[in-house]
Formats: structure tokens, C-alpha cells, sequence
């Protein structure tokens, strides 16, 4: 059930206010149309209406910017930054109009992997830099925020099963901090283990739900407990919100989390899409990203 | 011996046998890579850097900074309606460790300075290397509190769509290099970073805080593709195209150890500045009990994106020597073997 407050509405107005008249979303009031945004923005809206009337516009000017490959990239321009084809995926599910880029993509998410390597002893990272998983960027390692959302667009698409989600299953259990908690994807360097970020956590433990035993991920949802009611900004909050809700551990307090969040833009100024659009889908998906997806 | 060979003999400066036989083949040097091979060709530059004593963050940090720039000789019409953009480095944040950030008390000091000197606008901007929600950095550090306050803008340079241009420095395989659109609306850039230890590159002042201007959603987080393109590589490549005007080093208290997150706080008490950011590096390492000529980047920088040697800048201010504190160095850190300084 989403959290519905009159704020969260007049945040949602205002996502859709950014709307470009020729379909999709800027990153901010006033500029050109970004692909990252466009589909962040898509989630929240999807989910509060799922006929929503700019749905269609915006999902259609997604597939326009993707390439032949199936690959979404931030900017026609950087071929490379394609860490926008898993959310643009799952901006597609769900609309049978949009089933040949939404399978392009899948495809594309199936047959790329960050850069990896066989560990060797006396490496000065802890973790195991050979399993796959996705980059943000082309020919880069794998990193846990964009194996995570790669894992949410396979799974919104029936592919819970397949090998690519069960190594990304691996990697982020191998990258998870042993104090509980993942950062960006190390876990120690020259011994000193890393801190944590709510951020990276919350997308793991989205991608994570359902997959590993809840033992086994209870130190960083442990961490995310701690660390949730201390966030008052949209990336790290939306995702904890997300990462909790999908384990059944959503703070009593979420609306009152997100609406501080919201009000926050008095002194940060106005989010950027996809960080408004990140603290929306929280709001509107409590019990996970993929709960968008389930019907 | 001739008067060249005795000008780039191998040894006197603390060249490699590498750089040694790169001076001799110097015109298959300036045809491959103009930007840093001509170097040895070229008469030693020079510059001036300003070391600073100020043993807290409560210490009058813009007069501090206005008597720096004074003293560095920077004309009253360099800075006179000119817009600054202040780059602080802001990498995580953890409780108790406030030390892995630029303080923010010295952007404070380098904001209420600007202005005093007449700069039109002063803003500042970051895109983290470790964290994807800026803000919460942002708000963590304690800059947003002293900003707010000041009511100076901030910019999360992370998501801001960029410009392409060509990748001057040449160190790297990336052939372009893509800067926030934001570059374009300012007159300065000021490198305002904080000294530490690096257990990749050695050290991280000046010019590899620079790092934090590209945008991740081009190069990712942690900047992942300038990891794969070489950190060294990608450190001149920045400085060499982006040409920043201006540096101060929060040395106030650094981090010694495993910087730049893992290491343990290492109090100096001073505040070190200079226009060209070799030169404010290497003074700032000479004052960490660090031989600048052994870290690998500044010594490839040398003479080309600017001096590193002593007798090539000028010091103003308190001298090294008065001010050096030797910052713990780790063995097991491959980057911090052998570079202490004599």
C-alpha cells in the first residue's frame, strides 16, 4: 500500500510538471531530456497509475534513445555509460507496447559483464574480482549498485533463475562488508575494512530479497535499522526505504522519513529527477522496487 | 659532456633512466607527446607556493587566505568579478572521521576571501568518488551547515551533463575527456583539498582531488574508468586539460596511514597555497616528510604542468623545514615504499 500524504502528491505534481512536451524527463526544470531521468521517473508514476498519460510519451522516448545493441546510455554521445539500460528495463515492463525494447535490453543485460580477473593471492582487495556481474561503464569492473539494479530488471522479467542473477547473487554476497552493509564494492583494501553507505545497501538488499537467507544478509539489514532514521536525503533514503520494505523490515516511520526528505529541497533546492523520482517510488512501493512489477 | 647532457644528466634531479632516454630522443618525444616530453627541452619553470601556520579551524581563515594570495603576487584584476568555483574534497563520510574531508571551515575562509577580493561570484562543487548520494556527503561533512548559512551555492557535479574535449595531457588512452557543463560558466577553479596519504598514488592533494570533477554518470563511481586508465595517468590528464587556476590544501589536520579513508588524523597546522598545483604538491609533500620526486605523478609532471624541485619554487610564508611533520607512511602500501623524504 503506498504512503500516501498531500505532500508526497504535490512532490509527484511536480515530477510530472518536468515532463517535456516531446516525451520523457530532464534531470532538471529547464533542461534537455536525460535517459537516467527518464526512466526513474517512469517507476513512480507507473506505480501510483499505472495508465498514467505520461507513461506512454516517456517510455516511448526511452526506446528512441536506445541502441541497437539494447543498450540505454546516459548520453547518445557516451556509448559507454549504459548503466541506464537496467532501470530503463524496468521502466518498459509491464507495457506490451514497449515488449521489443524491453527485450532488447534484457538481452543486452544478458550478454555484458564488467571487467574481472582471478584473484590472486596477496591481492591488496578483499574481495573476488572474478565473478560477473554489471559495470556503470563499459570495460570497468562490476560494481554492487549496478549489479543490483541489473538484477531487479532481470527479475521484473521472469529471470530470477538465470545464471547471470545467481552470479550476481554471489558477488554481492561477496561484496557484502563483514561488519554488515555494502559501500560501492570493496570490502577491504590493504587489510583496513571499507565503511559502509545506505545507499549501496539498500540497492543490494532490494536485489537480494527472496534470493539468500535472511541470516545471511541480517548484519546489513541490522545496519540499514540503524542507519535509516538518520537519512534525510533522497538517494540514501530512498534506497534504504526500498532495501528494508523488500525484506518486510520498513520503518514505522517511513512517511515522516520521506517527507523530511521532501522538505529538504528548501535547502538543497529542487531534487533532481531521478532523486525525486527515487524518494517517490519509496513512497509508493514500501514493500520494494519489484513489488512494482509483481502484477 | 656537453652542455645538454650535463643538463638532463640522469640523477641530478631524480630522473629515471627512462625519462633520461626520453630527453635524448627528444624530437621523437615532442612527435609523439608534445605535452610532457618537450619538458626536458624546455628552461626549469618556476613558481611560488605560500605555507601558512594556522593550528585550528577557528583562526581567521579568509585573512589568512587574502595575505596568501598577496603574497603570491595574484593582481587585484585577476580576481575582480571573476566567478570562482570552489572543488572541495568531499569522498564518504564516517562518524568521527571528519579528517577524510576538506574541512568545512576552510571553504568558509576561501569563500569569505574571494569575495573580500572581489570575485563576482563564489560557488562550490563536488561529485564524490565513493558516494552516489552527494547530498548526504554534502550534509554529513558539515559543509552544508557553513553553506546554507553563507547562502553559497553547491553543486553535485556527479550528474551534470558534460562538454567533451580533447584529452590534452596525453598520459592516458582516453583520447577525450568530459567536464561538467558548469566548467563553462566560471572563470577559476580553485583546488581546495585536503593533505593526505594514498594508498594508490601516494598522496592526494591538489591536483588528484581533481578526480572529484567527473561526472559519475560518464566515468562512474568510484571514477572507474580512471581507475582503468591509470590513476597517475588519469591525474595529469585532468590537470594537464582542465588547467585549474588556483590551489589551497587544508593541512590544518590531515590523514596520515591508509588514506584516503582508512587512515588515522595527523595534525600540521598549516594551510599551503600556490597557482600551480605541482608546486603546492610537492611543498605540501616535502612538509609530509615525502619525497615528491618519488611519487610517481608529480615527478612526471615536473617541469611540464609545473616545478616540483625545491630550488624551483620560490617558498613564501614559513619555510618546510620550520613546518615539516612526517606523515606515517604503511609498508605493506606499495605507493608509499621508498618515498619518504631524506
Amino acid at each position: 500500500m503506498a504512503l500516501k500524504h498531500p505532500h508526497v502528491e504535490s512532490a509527484l505534481r511536480s515530477l510530472e510538471a518536468r515532463a517535456l512536451p516531446e516525451g520523457g524527463f530532464p534531470s532538471k526544470s529547464g533542461e534537455p531530456f536525460r535517459s537516467d531521468a527518464t526512466a526513474w521517473a517512469i517507476l513512480p508514476l507507473l506505480f501510483f497509475d499505472r495508465n498514467h498519460p505520461l507513461l506512454g510519451s516517456a517510455r516511448a522516448r526511452l526506446a528512441q534513445v536506445q541502441a541497437a545493441d539494447g543498450s540505454v546510455s546516459v548520453a547518445v554521445d557516451h556509448t559507454d555509460a549504459y548503466w541506464p539500460t537496467a532501470i530503463s528495463v524496468l521502466a518498459w515492463s509491464g507495457s506490451p507496447v514497449h515488449d521489443a525494447p524491453r527485450h532488447r535490453g534484457v538481452q543486452f543485460l544478458l550478454d555484458v559483464t564488467g571487467r574481472h580477473w582471478k584473484k590472486e593471492a596477496g591481492d591488496s582487495v578483499g574481495h573476488d574480482t572474478s565473478i560477473p556481474g554489471w559495470s556503470w561503464i563499459a570495460d570497468t569492473h562490476s560494481w554492487v549498485e549496478p549489479t543490483a539494479l541489473a538484477m531487479c530488471a532481470l527479475r521484473a522479467n521472469g529471470l530470477a533463475h538465470h545464471k547471470r542473477v545467481s552470479d550476481g547473487v554471489r558477488l554481492l554476497m561477496d561484496r557484502q562488508l563483514p561488519n554488515g552493509g555494502w559501500n560501492y564494492g570493496n570490502t577491504r583494501v590493504f587489510g583496513s575494512e571499507l565503511h559502509q553507505a545506505p545507499e549501496s545497501t539498500g540497492a543490494a538488499l532490494q536485489a537480494l530479497a527472496g534470493l539468500v537467507p535472511y541470516q545471511d544478509i541480517r548484519k546489513s539489514i541490522d545496519y540499514l535499522k540503524a542507519e535509516v532514521g538518520r537519512a534525510r536525503t533522497p538517494i540514501a533514503l530512498g534506497w534504504s526505504l526500498l532495501g528494508l520494505g523488500a525484506w518486510g523490515n520498513a520503518p514505522k516511520g517511513s512517511l515522516g522519513l520521506i517527507l523530511q526528505t521532501l522538505e529538504r529541497q528548501q535547502r538543497y533546492g529542487p531534487y533532481d529527477t531521478s532523486s525525486l523520482a527515487l524518494v517517490l517510488l519509496a513512497s509508493a512501493a514500501p514493500g520494494g522496487i519489484l513489488e512494482v512489477h509483481a502484477t | 659532456m656537453n652542455n645538454l647532457q650535463k643538463a638532463i644528466a640522469p640523477g641530478d634531479h631524480g630522473w629515471t633512466r627512462r625519462e633520461f632516454l626520453y630527453a635524448l630522443a627528444g624530437g621523437i618525444v615532442l612527435a609523439s607527446g608534445i605535452t610532457a616530453g618537450g619538458r626536458y627541452l624546455r628552461p626549469r619553470l618556476q613558481s611560488e607556493t605560500f605555507v601558512a601556520r594556522m593550528n585550528e579551524y577557528g583562526g581567521n581563515l579568509s585573512g589568512l587566505i587574502v595575505e596568501g594570495v598577496r603574497e603570491l603576487g595574484l593582481s587585484p584584476d585577476e580576481i575582480r568579478g571573476k566567478r570562482i568555483l570552489l572543488k572541495p574534497n568531499l569522498v564518504e563520510t564516517s562518524q568521527g572521521a571528519p579528517h577524510i574531508n576538506t574541512h568545512p571551515l576552510v571553504l568558509r575562509g576561501a569563500i569569505e576571501a574571494f569575495l573580500q577580493l572581489g570575485a563576482a561570484t563564489v560557488m562550490v562543487a563536488e561529485g564524490p568518488g565513493h558516494r552516489r548520494d552527494t547530498l548526504a556527503v554534502y550534509e554529513e561533512s558539515g559543509l552544508a551547515d557553513v553553506l546554507t548559512e553563507d547562502r553559497i551555492q553547491f553543486h553535485d557535479l556527479n550528474y551534470i551533463s558534460g562538454y567533451t574535449v580533447k584529452n590534452l595531457g596525453g598520459q592516458s588512452s582516453l583520447h577525450t575527456l568530459t567536464f561538467p557543463s558548469l566548467f563553462r560558466e566560471v572563470d577559476w577553479i580553485v583546488s581546495v583539498a585536503k593533505m593526505k596519504t594514498h594508498h594508490w598514488a601516494g598522496a592526494t592533494l591538489s591536483m588528484k582531488n581533481l578526480f572529484g570533477v567527473m561526472p559519475g554518470i560518464y566515468y562512474g563511481w568510484p571514477k572507474n574508468v580512471l581507475h582503468h586508465a591509470g590513476i597517475e595517468n588519469s591525474i595529469l590528464d585532468i590537470n594537464a586539460t582542465l588547467k585549474p587556476h588556483f590551489a589551497i590544501v587544508d593541512g590544518i589536520v590531515g590523514m596520515e596511514g591508509d588514506g584516503p579513508i582508512m587512515g588515522t588524523p595527523k595534525k600540521v597546522g598549516v594551510v599551503v597555497m600556490g597557482r600551480n598545483l605541482a608546486a603546492v604538491d610537492a611543498t605540501c609533500c616535502r612538509i609530509m616528510g615525502i619525497d615528491p620526486k618519488k611519487v610517481s605523478y608529480l615527478s612526471r609532471a615536473d617541469n611540464w604542468l609545473g616545478p616540483i624541485h625545491e630550488s624551483s619554487i620560490q617558498q613564501r610564508g614559513e619555510s618546510i623545514a620550520s613546518v615539516r611533520t612526517n606523515f606515517n607512511l604503511v609498508d605493506q602500501i606499495p605507493a608509499h615504499r621508498g618515498i619518504r623524504l631524506a
